[in-house]
């Protein structure tokens, strides 16, 4: 792990350190809360009242960790309330040139990954694995609110982990063999998105441009092939726990971008 | 020998309770029947075909599913606490006070949702002990 600098709050950032820090934060918190509101779109699947509750209460946990990061990147000067106010009166279609919402979250992109209660549960099994590795890195990061704040995040991205897990355990308990398998077939699609939520190798041609950057900044302190390995350690556990094999020969889906590179411009 | 009562104890201790504020609800009672036709069919499985309605239950299953549905009406107030919280910082914005009212309001709709939850599994126990013997698969 390199060595880096580590700023708190009040300190003065350096100005390309500080557009590097807001930029992923943005991604972070804007995401967050359009997560939130694809996760509040699934009810319709909601088969049971306890997981009707369950995920209510996930909608409500994702929001918070839109308002926990938008509060500190409102102390470095931005217009959070104006970024609040595009994703809540825009849900389907937020403007890109006002908000940084990661393909994935987005309504066009995320809908057609869902076609019943099976795929909720399983998103939070396969995909949220993938988002405790990589936001659990930001706990370690150079800028210390946020790393803070992601202790936080983290804790209660475990929480929807084991949502996920109940939840896809409950399907099985209901519905059987024919469900079980029904759900290791849809395994490989939400694979696809966890692989590529951390973006491009650390080397080689298909590098990713900002990383070098992030990384030598500390806001981003492991590669993508150390998260990858974490996310893959998690996953084979818990679809052991519910009883189900973590597919072999799954190809990485970086273009889905449920995780962030933000090499795009990004919306101030 | 003056044995108090039944009445006379709980009198005595809702005293004590009324010193911080207690006073017995004064409310509607909710229509557990009708409620419990909405929820019951969590507990159907292929084993347990025939879920019973709220009526048919002897006391002991029966107090089981007011306590679930009792946790039930708890989450549905936190939830509204929630409610209100997201909808106040969306009103007067981002600020640190009321993202960590939310957060409180939010931990503690958690913390309900999961009681309405060991209150379902202790419903089913209740079922599996004094209901499926009466009614077999």
């Amino acid at each position: 792990m390199s060595s880096f600098k580590t700023y708190d709050k009040g300190d003065v950032l350096p100005e390309d350190y500080k557009k590097a820090l807001l930029n992923l934060m943005s991604f972070q918190a804007d995401s967050e809360y359009a997560g939130a509101q694809r996760v509040a779109e699934n009810h319709r699947f909601a088969t049971r009242p306890e997981e009707a509750y369950r995920l209510s209460k996930k909608v409500f946990e994702e929001m918070g960790h839109a308002f926990y990061v938008w509060n500190i990147m409102q102390d470095l000067g931005v217009d959070v309330d104006a970024r609040l106010f595009e994703l809540s009166h825009n849900p389907d279609n937020p403007d890109p040139a006002k908000v940084n919402v990661i393909n994935g979250f987005r309504k066009e992109n995320w809908s057609k990954f869902f076609e019943c209660w099976e795929d909720v549960a399983l998103f939070s099994t396969v995909v949220t694995p993938a988002a405790v590795a990589f936001l659990g890195q930001y706990q370690n990061c150079s800028y210390l609110p946020w790393a803070r704040v992601n202790v936080r995040i983290h804790k209660e991205e475990f929480g929807h982990l084991a949502f996920g897990v109940w939840a896809s355990k409950r399907c099985i308990e209901f519905g059987g063999e024919k469900t079980r398998e029904d759900m290791q077939r849809r395994i490989p699609k939400f694979m696809k998105m966890g692989l590529g939520f951390y973006g491009r190798p650390s080397s080689g041609d298909r590098k990713s441009q900002m990383f070098d950057i992030y990384y030598e900044f500390g806001l981003k302190v492991k590669k993508p092939e150390e998260l990858q390995a974490e996310y893959l350690e998690l996953l084979d556990s818990r679809l052991k726990e519910v009883g189900l094999v973590m597919p072999a020969g799954v190809e990485p889906d970086y273009d889905m971008r449920i995780g962030y590179e933000a090499e795009e411009p990004a919306a101030a | 020998m003056d044995v108090p009562g039944p009445e006379r104890l709980i009198e005595a201790e809702a005293a004590l309770l009324r010193r911080f504020g207690y006073s017995p609800f004064a409310g509607e009672e909710p229509d557990w029947p009708a409620m419990w036709e909405l929820l019951k069919g969590d507990f159907a499985t292929v084993a347990r075909p025939h879920v019973p309605a709220y009526v048919e239950m002897t006391p002991w299953p029966r107090e089981a599913a007011r306590i679930y549905m009792r946790r039930r009406l708890v989450a549905d107030r936190l939830f509204e606490e929630c409610e209100r919280l997201y909808l106040e910082l969306h009103a007067a914005g981002i600020d640190t006070e009321r993202v960590e009212a939310y957060t409180l309001g939010r931990d503690a709709y958690e913390d309900a949702v999961l009681d309405f939850g060991r209150a379902r599994e202790t419903l089913e126990e209740v079922l599996a002990r004094r209901v499926d013997p009466r009614y077999p698969a």
